[in-house]
């Protein structure tokens, strides 16, 4: 028999009130880590995403810059538009390696619950795209675009549609056009697996907007010059906004940074809550077993051995919580991740909340924190207990 | 009653414990007088007495003449007001000086054992786990002495049963190995008996009075005159003071 063994055992005399005291710590330690580990993973996997465009400048229609960033890397569309003139004058300016342009239109279905994204683009963007690969391996070449009827899906889109081959059709009605299948790219982990695309031209026309685009993505020679490069640009062309892509990359994350802020600042209060609840619990217990207090101190334990006890029961009580509050964040962690993804901006597609054993020491140091901190006014209490008035109460 | 194991076996701590006058106890013009708001209402007035090893002395007496404030004070519980007391070689009180809080935790951890009329068992843990508590505080496990002792008190089938699967005089025999376990010198028992039946009150009266023949010392608190008959000395207290024939 053990002092620990004693205070666990002790633990048990209430168990319900125990297993709910343990209930809402373990809750409060689950949406710590899970906060914890989501704001590494998607921190990098924002980083991952941004260096996985290899675009470095971004010109768009004025209006909110960082909108319409998200919706050229999300997918949505973009109200105002360009000249495609735009994109051949940037495509000489010094410093600019490759100027691809697109025009994106989404195409809403309600009735599937389904928006269809449509991207036209030309031979630069796969050029600007060198990574991607088709499902049977091969580098896309400029010849899957060159036909007007011609898509090439990204691998979800390909799986949306049920489309596995080459020169399979695909009909929409909404624009009474029937496209055929050139190619199927091989998941990239990043939006681009949801669109189709199309030649700008086709586009430009079936969307009836010939001579636009949304959007001109720039590959610069050398990406220590994007600040020149966009002060040129934005000297030269009137009526359009420039994102350099590490700026947009450093908003996303100062605003994930301020909703962190908010959000930690509940967590501390939740966390707090927990501990009050803890020492609620802890008190509770030791005023009903003022006797049993009395006992113990008439079988020899002194004032130290009491306050152990008591300290012992409670770190025990925040520890059984915190430890159980991790594993529930490791079980529940695609689903937090899936709702929290619904409330930050960009988020990257590739899975984000992860085991960090970083959070989860500092998830275990706040609780046993909490604990030691709640801990001690009941474990005074109950070392403060006269034992013969103990032994003498109900 | 199992008798495999002898009490001598185990506790020769509380044999050789060798006080300066030979007594295990010697208590001279022992007070207590407690004080509630401005009244004082003394419950032990000047009593002498002693406790040899082995010797089993009951503390009769009425409700509220002063029996539980005896065992409080030798057991360390409480302090006195006024006269001495010393305890297993320990000097408790001596006028107004008084031993350490820390002292009287080592003699009750040592030299002392108690039992109480409501058993006090701690209800989440089996007879074997309770019986250990005292050990905690000396960082002892003890567990084959635990199980001794419980054989001992005819309790070796009972080992992991809880209080609330034990009869009263299960409990009190529980409550009794627990005393004995950091084999002490002297028993304090305050009517322990008191919540039994006739059977199992005689019973257990039986084995404290084997446990003192084989030397240990019991002061034994009871209104009870037919068991106070039974004991090596009987002090009668009345309003705080011993009363003699």
């Amino acid at each position: 028999m053990s002092l620990t063994r004693l205070a666990i055992k002790s633990l048990l005399l209430r168990p319900a009130r125990t297993l709910l005291t343990i209930v809402s710590v373990a809750a409060s330690v689950a949406v710590l880590f899970s906060l914890l580990s989501f704001n590494s993973g998607y921190q990098e996997g924002l980083q991952k995403q941004m260096q996985q465009m290899g675009v470095h400048l971004m010109v768009v229609p004025i209006g909110c810059p960082y909108e319409a960033a998200s919706l050229v890397l999300e997918g949505g569309e973009i109200e105002n538009y360009l000249n495609e003139s735009v994109a051949e004058e940037i495509a000489g300016m010094e410093g600019v390696a490759i100027a691809a342009p697109s025009l994106m239109h989404a195409i809403v279905r309600p009735e599937d619950g389904r928006t269809d994204i449509y991207l036209g683009v030309d031979e630069k963007h796969l050029e600007l795209k060198n990574w991607w690969r088709l499902n049977d391996g091969e580098k896309p070449g400029p010849g899957l675009l060159s036909e007007d009827d011609a898509v090439l899906l990204g691998w979800d889109a390909a799986l949306i549609e049920k489309r596995e081959a080459i020169g399979e059709r695909i009909w929409v009605p909404e624009i009474e056009s029937e496209f055929s299948v050139t190619g199927i790219l091989e998941p990239t982990g990043t939006q681009d697996d949801g669109f189709f695309y199309v030649p700008l031209r086709t586009a430009q026309e079936q969307f009836g907007l010939e001579g636009k685009i949304t959007a001109v993505q720039v590959r610069l020679t050398d990406p220590s010059m994007a600040a020149e490069v966009a002060d040129a640009l934005d000297a030269r062309f009137a009526g359009v906004e420039i994102i350099r892509m590490e700026e947009l990359l450093g908003s996303m994350t100062a605003l994930m940074d301020s909703a962190r802020a908010l959000i930690f600042a509940i967590v501390a209060v939740v966390i707090a809550i927990s501990g009050v609840g803890v020492l609620n619990t802890m008190l509770m217990s030791v005023f009903e077993r003022t006797r049993e207090i009395g006992v113990l101190r008439a079988t020899g334990a002194g004032r130290l051995h009491i306050f152990s006890l008591v300290w012992t029961e409670t770190l025990a009580l925040t520890v059984i919580g915190g430890v159980t509050g991790l594993g529930l964040a490791a079980v529940a962690a695609r689903g937090v991740e899936a709702v929290i993804k619904r409330f930050v901006p960009m988020a990257p597609q590739e899975a984000m909340t992860r085991f960090d054993p970083h959070a989860a020491l500092i998830c275990v140091l706040a609780i046993l924190g909490v604990g030691l901190v709640a801990g001690i006014y009941p474990s005074l209490r109950a070392a403060q207990i006269r034992t013969i008035e103990a032994l003498r109460s109900e | 009653m199992a008798r495999g194991v002898h009490l001598t076996d185990h506790r020769n701590k509380g044999w050789f414990i060798v006080t300066r006058n030979g007594q295990l106890v010697h208590a001279t013009g022992l007070s207590r007088t407690y004080t509630v708001g401005r009244r004082e209402i003394p419950a032990l007035r000047g009593v002498d007495f002693s406790i040899n090893r082995g010797e089993f002395v009951v503390l009769l007496g009425p409700s509220g003449a002063g029996k539980t404030t005896t065992l409080n004070l030798v057991g360390g519980l409480d302090r006195p007001t006024g006269g001495s007391l010393s305890v297993a070689g320990e000097v408790v009180a001596d006028g107004s000086v008084h031993a350490k809080e820390s002292r009287l935790n080592a003699l009750r951890r040592e030299h002392l054992g108690f039992v109480f009329a409501e058993f006090h068992l701690l209800p989440t843990l089996s007879a074997l786990e309770n019986v250990q508590v005292p050990l905690i505080w000396a960082d002892e496990s003890g567990r084959d002495r635990a199980e001794a002792l419980l054989c001992r008190v005819g309790l070796g089938h009972r080992l992991t049963h809880r209080p609330d699967e034990l009869s009263g005089g299960e409990m009190q025999r529980v409550a009794l190995a627990r005393a004995l376990i950091n084999q002490p010198a002297l028993l304090l028992a305050d009517e322990p008996t008191a919540n039994l039946d006739t059977n199992t009150r005689d019973e257990i009266f039986g084995l404290l009075r084997e446990l003192s023949d084989e030397g240990l010392a019991i002061l034994f608190a009871t209104h009870d005159h037919e068991l106070a008959e039974r004991g090596d000395t009987v002090l009668r207290l009345s309003d705080g003071v011993i009363v003699h024939d």
